[in-house]
């Protein structure tokens, strides 16, 4: 089927055409923004110092392997498709290079500790009072007032405050805590709706906005119905390592692993029909016909068996394999995919979710693309993230209009670093 | 913000935070269910025979109901999807096919609607047919397979969680496709997939073979034999969970001992207050963590010394409460952090500072119960918050039919 809702071949435009983003964050949750807002066409200058190097730049995956402030590709990810300049944001040079671009865009996104923006003179209100239509993100981990708005921290701080730390693992063993800092991939999610709907209002009414996402709380909201059960009846959401409150059995399998690396499959049963066709796949008729087998709650009461059973035939195929034979019997299954898997994955690559861009250093890098595909005005990265400093000229020069000197006096200034 | 969108909600629980997210921005959120109730009324935590699930993330839609065997009926709800600005739907392709719901149906009576689609793997594709649970999103999208506790198996989050990454997606696109109608007069397809939409919850490990790194497990403490590569982020995103876990007199601690000259000054600070209190001397009191890869890189420190630095932490922090450590962080800028289960929430005085929570009525409650209803705070316009209770089956069926088609 044809999803297009064209009425002829008309040249496409692109959703956000026009809107000028000025992002002045760093490591994931505030780049992220930016990096969907340029996947649809707006212009983003990404602001970074070269002295007091971005996290992200520090952070694995790397190409080829080696650390390198050039080399991360997190942070290619987070910033496809934006214009960058360095700039020293401590000097008063550096501050009004800001106000400039203030002036040129439409949307600022920022991630500084709450308060530091107000004494460079830099946050909402003052901004506000020369440009009323100013839509501004900040996005922080606790938010931009109240108690606990001084925090240090990280998205694994934001993932212990909102609940999830204690959400992930073994009941016997210690929490294990999510992959990495979960509550930076929620977060800029949220905020990203919330900007857009901004932007709808600004397009209809000319009136601005400041919008204070607070990482702690976009994480509690993932967990809404775990909090209102609290509230409801005083029930504390526990781990429970990959079993389910529903489906059973339900897992982690071990599959045949491929040159030397362990590989796994997952498999969830969500009623009688899938568990019989299971239990017959495997070859365990008996298992199929079993009375005390038919509900969840029977097959729960001996959970740890069945997975032995299960395990023991999953151990002798290659993930896939099983994924394909029990999504032919319509049994929920898949591997467990890896990075090694995710640049073949069928489905991924049908989607070309994995986008190939060149890049000056690494001849060329990967990154993912958008998440929605759009049928009229699709998204897509434009250009690999800048190296430092990168895009200086042309920012100053192009988008700012600073004449030679003016530019020559800030390189020699030490400000474009 | 978004006052004048009609949004026609055909999702079950796969997508039901989508119109979640769009009503508390102020969208008229009309969420279908079929006669019986949506699936997602079934959706666990269940207290009894309510689901929170549904409690939460329907909150603040209105509910009309369909029955979906019956032709006159289906005919309201494409008369429905007929004057909508945005349509949503995770209910099966087949289905919204059969009942002439589909984009190509809606898009040839409404031209302008804005049709989203959240499903497991996408519209079409090889495994857009495939049967979907949570856990199989998160096993195909990327994250399970690198979450490993020692030699264990993979693990996911005991809480259900691709589709809702997916569903505040659906709406992201869903708004991309809003502003994109005032530039080119119609509306489009917005195809969300939860597998591709997870990819981003791997902090980029994903892409890790594509560009040509085959370890991206860091070697966790500089100087042993088999690494070279140090993790010096402030999250500790790359160190053993064992490492960064820590028991106190009342639960546990989040703790990565930092190092290297991005973060290690947080560990300094940690130290700091541990000396002030006797709980470390010299020479390990007066470490500079800026430098400790550094020194166990040349020998300077040795491991050993190392362990005993980590078990000086760990004798203290037994000492301390969730609510001690949380104080001293938050004045001492550590990056050390109370794991909060959902009492601790629910009692947070930040939270309630920030106004974070609406309360609403659920079915059996003696009394209003809190829900997060704030995921945004903003100046200027009205932010998002909660609107008011899930609907019941049917509740708003003559209010609808009324406001959206003009029926008496």
């Amino acid at each position: 089927m044809n999803l297009t809702n064209a009425s002829s071949a008309e040249p496409r435009v692109d959703a956000l055409a026009g809107l000028k983003v000025l992002d002045l964050s760093w490591v994931v949750a505030g780049p992220l923004v930016g990096r969907a807002l340029a996947d649809f066409g707006a212009e983003v200058v990404r602001i970074e110092s070269s002295v007091r190097v971005e996290t992200a730049r520090l952070m694995q995956p790397f190409h080829g392997g080696r650390q390198d402030k050039e080399g991360s590709a997190l942070f290619g990810n987070c910033n496809a498709g934006k214009l960058g300049l360095t700039l020293d944001l401590k000097s008063a040079e550096g501050q009004q290079v800001v106000r400039d671009l203030v002036g040129w865009a439409d949307v600022v996104v920022e991630s500084f500790s709450p308060g530091q923006l107000r004494k460079w003179g830099l946050d909402y209100e003052t901004l506000r009072a020369d440009k009323p239509d100013l839509v501004m993100l900040s996005t922080s981990i606790a938010g931009q007032d109240g108690p606990w708005s001084k925090l240090a921290g990280f998205g694994n701080v934001g993932s212990s405050l909102s609940g999830f730390q204690h959400l992930v693992g073994y009941q016997d063993r210690l929490p294990m805590g999510t992959f990495g800092p979960y509550t930076d991939y929620v977060g800029p999610r949220l905020a990203l709706v919330t900007l857009l709907a901004a932007l709808e209002n600004r397009r209809r009414t000319g009136e601005g906005a400041y919008i204070d996402v607070a990482q702690v709380e976009a994480g509690i909201f993932f967990l809404s119905p775990q909090v209102a059960h609290y509230g409801f009846d005083g029930t504390i959401a526990e781990r429970h390592g990959n079993r389910d409150a529903q489906a059973a059995p339900h897992g982690v399998f071990p599959a045949r692993s491929v040159e030397g690396a362990e590989r796994f499959v997952v498999i969830s049963v969500r009623d009688r029909a899938e568990w019989q066709a299971l239990a017959r796949a495997i070859g365990r008729e008996d298992l199929a016909e079993r009375d005390d087998l038919a509900t969840a709650d029977g097959r729960r009461a001996m959970e740890d068996e069945l997975e032995q059973v299960i395990s023991a035939w999953t151990a002798e195929r290659s993930a896939t394999a099983v994924e394909e034979a029990l999504q032919l019997l319509g049994v929920p299954a898949h591997a467990a995919v890896t990075s090694d898997d995710y640049p073949h994955e069928p489905q991924l690559a049908h989607r070309g979710h994995l986008v190939e861009l060149p890049h000056p250093t690494h001849g060329r890098t990967f990154v993912e693309g958008p998440r929605y595909r759009l049928s009229e005005t699709p998204g897509a990265p434009r250009r690999a993230a800048p190296a430092l400093g990168q895009d200086n000229e042309v920012v100053l020069r192009d988008l700012l209009g600073y004449d030679e000197a003016r530019i020559d006096a800030l390189r020699e200034g030490g400000i474009l670093r | 913000m978004l006052e004048h969108l009609r949004v026609l909600d055909l999702t079950d629980e796969r997508g039901l935070l989508c119109g979640r997210l769009l009503a508390d921005l102020g969208a008229d959120v009309v969420q279908v269910e079929p006669l019986g109730g949506s699936p997602g009324r079934q959706a666990p935590p269940l207290a009894g025979d309510v689901s929170l699930y549904w409690e939460t993330f329907a909150a603040g839609k209105r509910g009309v109901s369909a029955d979906l065997a019956d032709e006159s009926s289906v005919a309201r709800l494409r008369a429905l999807a007929g004057v909508a600005d945005i349509v949503i739907t995770s209910w099966p392709r087949a289905q919204v096919e059969a009942l002439g719901l589909d984009p190509v149906a809606v898009h040839a009576e409404n031209p302008e609607a804005v049709y989203t689609i959240i499903s497991a793997f996408g519209w079409d594709g090889p495994k857009a047919e495939y049967a979907d649970t949570d856990l199989v999103v998160w096993a195909a999208g990327g994250p399970l397979a690198p979450h490993r506790d020692g030699d264990l198996p993979p693990l996911r989050i005991s809480v259900p969680q691709a589709y809702l990454h997916a569903a505040s997606d659906a709406a992201a696109g869903a708004l991309l496709a809003v502003l994109a109608r005032a530039q080119v007069g119609r509306g489009q397809v917005v195809d969300v997939s939860a597998q591709a939409s997870i990819g981003v919850a791997t902090l980029a490990r994903v892409l890790a073979t594509a560009v040509g790194d085959d370890h991206p497990e860091w070697q966790t403490t500089p100087g042993r034999p088999s690494g070279g590569r140090t993790d010096q982020s402030g999250s500790g995103a790359a160190t053993p969970n064992s490492l960064k876990k820590w028991h106190c007199r009342d639960g546990m601690v989040e703790l990565h001992l930092s190092m290297g000259p991005a973060a290690g000054a947080f560990t300094n600070n940690l130290f700091a207050w541990i000396a002030e209190e006797g709980g470390v001397g010299e020479p390990i009191s007066s470490w500079d963590w800026r430098v400790v890869p550094d020194k166990l890189v040349s020998g300077e420190l040795s491991h050993d010394q190392l362990d005993e630095a980590r078990a000086a932490v760990r004798a203290f922090l037994l000492g301390k409460t969730k609510a001690e450590v949380l104080e001293a962080a938050i004045r001492r800028r550590l990056l050390c952090m109370a794991i909060f289960d959902m009492s601790d929430l629910a009692q947070s005085p930040h939270l309630a500072h920030r106004d974070f929570w609406v309360d609403v009525d659920l079915p059996g409650a003696r009394e209003p119960v809190a829900i997060p209803g704030r995921f945004a705070q903003v100046l200027g316009p009205e932010g998002p918050r909660a609107r008011g209770r899930a609907p019941m089956v049917g509740e708003h069926d003559d209010i609808v039919a009324k406001e959206w088609l003009g029926e008496q």
